[in-house]
């Protein structure tokens, strides 16, 4: 993990300090009420969340360009949030309406926006990382200066399509920028068992480029690394790999109890919650005040009440649709 | 405003999740998000949390049912009014069926569409719902015969059970080896360790574990075109827990004294029954032992528990005349004992080998 203490808030404006704090809260709340409603019946499918890894996504998105591109996983509500979708096309989508960000296609794991930079969400482990590699390199072919971005956990570095996608990026000097976010679990599997060197930030070496370790939870430290990496990437150095330290306090899926992780890291990685300790850095380095917290928190709220209500009530593909919009 | 708390969709394969226990009583206040009740499902044990914050006023279903996911399970008082959105479910008559059992109206209530109807091919055939009803415990030693075309559910053990025993019984070439045993060296092992009682499957236990190490191919297992080890020296026990089979695991028992593993048995078979559900976890071992003994039964044939490659059934101790000689008799405790073997593994004689080191073993206390 980086040893440097947390960044200091007075350096940033107080409307992007804010900013980054509703992110936070819009992907911890929109998540909360997934989870209820996928509780209740309300809400068809499985659903893999993403409480305790909100600041990785924040963190990220918050250094990137509108027009820069991202590739998620199965576990892609927050990214998606963070990158700039909105919540009504997401709960949509959600509920398998035709006014959802796929228009009822895709559904919780292939959630996307090419218009927000976020191809859909790639739900094979690792699928993303050969994707990304083959954005970068349509950028770097077409000089934009725009980076590719992609999400994937720890459980992806063991796949071949990690080492191919990785590598292609490093030997053409690709404007790639690859997130492992390490939350220390390949669904039920701890990382310890299938790895000897668990520094995940090590492999950048192997693949000559630079790779770094970051707290995941610390939303100000992720985005001070990843805004270095993406002006790297952008200068045409190459890709960068970081490794978010993080930790999800659900089950890899709603139907998964999670009875895999050791009640004493729960509760130390409960009290290292992203939430909570940027909103103690926020009362307690910057002039930021509770209230503000708390009114960004009922926004959020209101936000997502009205969003729901409409996504229940929105339309569902017809017959009509079967064929539009599918290759085969 | 009443809360109709549903079984959340929480099996993998969209069947039945039975409930376990309930962790609230009725009466009690609860939170949203609260642990309410824990299930079993067709891939794991785990807690549900509860979709309302209110007065808990009960459950609809009791533990040992298994439901539909979309099923109401509870209702809880909620402080929050009906949301505009939220339809008001239809009240549904109550109509008795000549479907369910007799003695086991199991009027479990059923939600009918919705987007759980695609869990539910059956759907049509199911029984009208019959709200607020507590279903009575499905107790099979007390069932009586239903009507033509009666159905009983099935539980996830008992399907899991089924699957298994199937596919064991459809793809394993058995075999089955039988001989008899002197059981008077562990009658006098018992008696001599009073007031401890030994359970009789513990000396079961320590002699096939003691014959595996002189014979290791028993501990092998076929799979894609080879022999795989076991890996392990659990051996298990069969034991039936209200109508559901449970293999009981014994851990290391070259470790153990056979009063260890006889408690370690009650133990577990009393962590069963109580619904516990770390005791329901599956353990692989090399081995299972069957008794029925206390049924009365003198011979039976078992069929192996996969992925073992032999199971042991033993049958009733009691006392037979034998012979001793070419003009004398005498009687002795004894009891029969059939080996079912996977013959892709090992072949008879080998496999009568290991049954004979089993006797020795439990003849040479």
């Amino acid at each position: 993990m980086s040893t440097s203490t947390s960044p200091d808030p007075a350096a940033y404006e107080r409307g992007f300090l804010l900013d980054l704090y509703r992110r936070l809260v819009l992907i911890r709340e929109f998540e909360e009420r997934v989870k209820f409603l996928f509780l209740e019946g309300t809400m068809p499918g499985t659903i893999h969340q993403c409480q305790g890894q909100e600041a990785t996504a924040t963190g990220v998105c918050a250094a990137l360009n509108e027009d820069d591109f991202i590739a998620s996983t199965f576990r892609g509500h927050g990214h998606a949030l963070a990158k700039g979708l909105g919540v009504q096309e997401m709960l949509d989508e959600l509920f398998g309406a035709s006014t959802g960000c796929c228009k009822g296609k895709g559904g919780s794991m292939h959630m996307g926006n090419m218009d927000k930079g976020m191809i859909p969400a790639i739900a094979i482990v690792a699928g993303g990382i050969p994707l990304t590699a083959g954005m970068a390199l349509a950028f770097k072919m077409k000089k934009t200066k725009q980076v590719a971005v992609c999400f994937f956990g720890d459980g992806a570095v063991a796949e071949g399509a990690f080492h191919e996608g990785v590598n292609m990026a490093a030997i053409w000097d690709l404007p790639a920028l690859f997130i492992c976010e390490n939350n220390l679990y390949g669904a039920s599997t701890h990382i310890d068992k299938v790895m000897k060197n668990t520094r995940v930030s090590d492999r950048a070496a192997s693949y000559g480029f630079r790779g770094e370790t970051i707290d995941g939870n610390d939303v100000l430290a992720v985005f001070e690394a990843s805004q270095k990496a993406v002006a790297e990437c952008r200068s045409g150095k190459g890709p960068v790999l970081l490794e978010l330290l993080t930790y999800r306090r659900t089950g890899h899926s709603r139907r998964d109890p999670c009875h895999y992780q050791p009640k004493d890291e729960r509760e130390a990685w409960i009290m290292r919650d992203p939430i909570d300790r940027f909103a103690e850095v926020l009362l307690t380095r910057s002039d930021i005040k509770r209230d503000d917290l708390d009114a960004l928190k009922t926004s959020v709220d209101d936000e997502l009440t009205a969003a729901i209500e409409i996504a229940q009530k929105a339309p569902q593909p017809t017959t009509a649709d079967l064929l539009t919009d599918v290759f085969a | 405003m009443l809360h109709e708390f549903k079984m959340p969709d929480l099996a993998t394969t969209g069947g039945e999740v039975k409930i376990l226990q309930w962790l609230v009583q009725p009466g009690e206040a609860v939170t949203r998000g609260q642990f309410l009740l824990e299930v079993e499902t067709d891939k794991a044990s785990m807690e549900v949390e509860g979709t309302a914050s209110g007065v808990f006023k009960g459950a609809l279903v009791e533990a040992g049912q298994a439901v539909d996911a979309g099923t109401v399970i509870a209702h809880i008082e909620s402080d929050q009014k009906a949301p505009a959105t939220q339809k008001k479910a239809t009240p549904q008559t109550t109509t008795p069926t000549a479907e369910a059992a007799p003695a086991n109206p199991a009027p479990v209530p059923k939600k009918t569409g919705g987007l759980f109807a695609r869990n539910r091919a059956a759907a049509t055939s199911e029984a009208p719902a019959q709200p607020n009803a507590i279903t009575e415990k499905t107790a099979l030693g007390q069932t009586t015969f239903s009507a033509p075309g009666g159905l009983l559910k099935m539980s996830v053990a008992r399907k899991t059970a089924a699957r298994r025993l199937q596919q064991s019984k459809q793809t394993i070439p058995h075999f089955y080896l039988q001989t008899s045993v002197n059981a008077e060296p562990m009658m006098k092992s018992r008696t001599a360790a009073l007031p401890h009682k030994l359970v009789w499957d513990a000396f079961f236990i320590k002699a096939v574990h003691a014959a595996l190490k002189r014979f290791e191919l028993m501990a092998y297992r076929f799979e894609d075109e080879q022999l795989i080890s076991q890996g392990t020296d659990t051996i298990g026990v069969a034991a039936d827990i209200a109508g559901d089979l449970f293999v009981v695991p014994v851990e290391t028992p070259g470790e153990k004294s056979v009063d260890d593993i006889s408690r370690l048995i009650r133990d577990k078979v009393s962590a069963l029954r109580s619904g516990d559900p770390q005791a329901r976890m599956m353990k692989p071992g090399v081995m299972s032992i069957t008794n029925l003994g206390s049924c009365n039964v003198e011979t039976f044939t078992a069929i192996v528990n996969p992925p073992e490659s032999a199971i042991l059934a033993v049958g009733k101790i009691r006392p037979v005349v034998i012979a001793v000689s070419e003009n004398a008799f005498a009687i002795q405790h004894r009891a029969n004992l059939t080996l079912s073997v996977d013959h892709r593994v090992v072949n008879g004689k080998y496999a009568a080998e290991f049954l004979g080191a089993i006797v020795d073993e439990l003849e040479n206390l």
